[in-house]
């Protein structure tokens, strides 16, 4: 089983929030390091199916939730995984106070700037977790 | 007649095409195509928030969206909520390999992922509207 982190976002469907952690977790997975980072499916792990229970459970994860429901966060914990830290979306938007990223549906020039600069942030962090392992 | 809401849930998959896909449709439907006669919830709700949430699925009918056959959505939305009302799955749709690529950034969608995502937005549609005219209420 992989232990590269696995960087979940939580998606959330209703807000550009959503949107900028989904964005920011394909960033970092897909581009910035994928040689030691990975994503998986966070519907999938709501499910609670055994298969990714045991997936989750290897490594460390970090997960970025848009709101404080912190729904990823939330549901890694209950399918037993190990948060080795956890982001917020409106955290990081009080770093950008006024800005106006988009919707749920698509970012603006504005939202992608949210996203190349906080995902530089999230995966220095993730090569220090992996560099722990 | 009071006129009915649907329910509009997708998997919004991090870890492939078919997640990317089923997002985007449905924010097609919630926004545009049934703007004001659908409503959605974030899936994930359904362990992170409380009764309210987990009672959407009895509140509406409901159609998830999946991106893949192991259907996220439906499966999590019956264990956690209630019963769907119908599926979309879009590797139906798109072809499973195509499905199964890896996940996009909503940056690097081509014309070619916009046309799926119609083509599910459609078959959404299709299903939304014979709830509706079969004036579904739960
Ligand atoms: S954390 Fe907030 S935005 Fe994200 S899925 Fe949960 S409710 Fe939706
Ligand atoms: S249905 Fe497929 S794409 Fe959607 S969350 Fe599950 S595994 Fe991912």
């Amino acid at each position: 089983m992989s232990n590269k982190v696995k960087v979940i976002p939580c998606s959330g469907i209703g807000k550009v929030h959503g949107l900028l952690a989904r964005e920011m977790a394909l960033k970092i997975v897909n581009e910035i390091c994928p040689e030691v980072s990975q994503t998986e499916c966070l519907a999938y792990i709501v499910t609670g199916d055994q298969d990714i229970r045991d997936r989750i459970q290897s490594g460390k994860c970090i997960t970025i939730d848009g709101c404080p429901k912190m729904c990823a966060a939330k549901s890694v914990a209950q399918a037993g995984g190990i948060i080795a830290q956890e982001f917020r979306i409106v955290d990081t938007l009080k770093e950008y106070r006024g800005a106006k990223p988009g919707n749920a549906t698509a970012l603006n020039e504005e939202g992608w700037k949210i996203v190349d600069e906080t995902a530089e942030k999230i995966a220095a962090n993730v090569k220090d977790i992996y560099g722990e392992e | 007649m009071e006129p009915i809401k649907v329910g509009v849930i997708s998997c919004s998959g991090e870890d492939c095409l078919g997640g990317t896909i089923s997002r985007l449709a449905a924010r097609k439907i919630l926004e545009r195509i049934r703007y004001g006669e659908s409503v959605t919830i974030c899936l994930p709700l359904f362990i992170a928030g409380g009764e309210e949430e987990r009672g959407f699925a009895e509140a509406y009918p409901t159609i998830t969206v999946d991106g893949c056959g192991k259907y996220c959505a439906k499966r999590a939305t019956e264990k956690l909520s209630g019963k769907v009302t119908d599926v979309v799955q879009v590797a139906d749709i798109i072809g499973k390999e195509t499905a199964e690529r890896t996940a996009l950034s909503s940056r690097n969608l081509t014309p070619e992922h916009r046309e799926m995502a119609d083509k599910v937005a459609e078959e959404i549609r299709i299903k939304f509207d014979r709830i509706v005219e079969g004036n579904f209420k739960k």
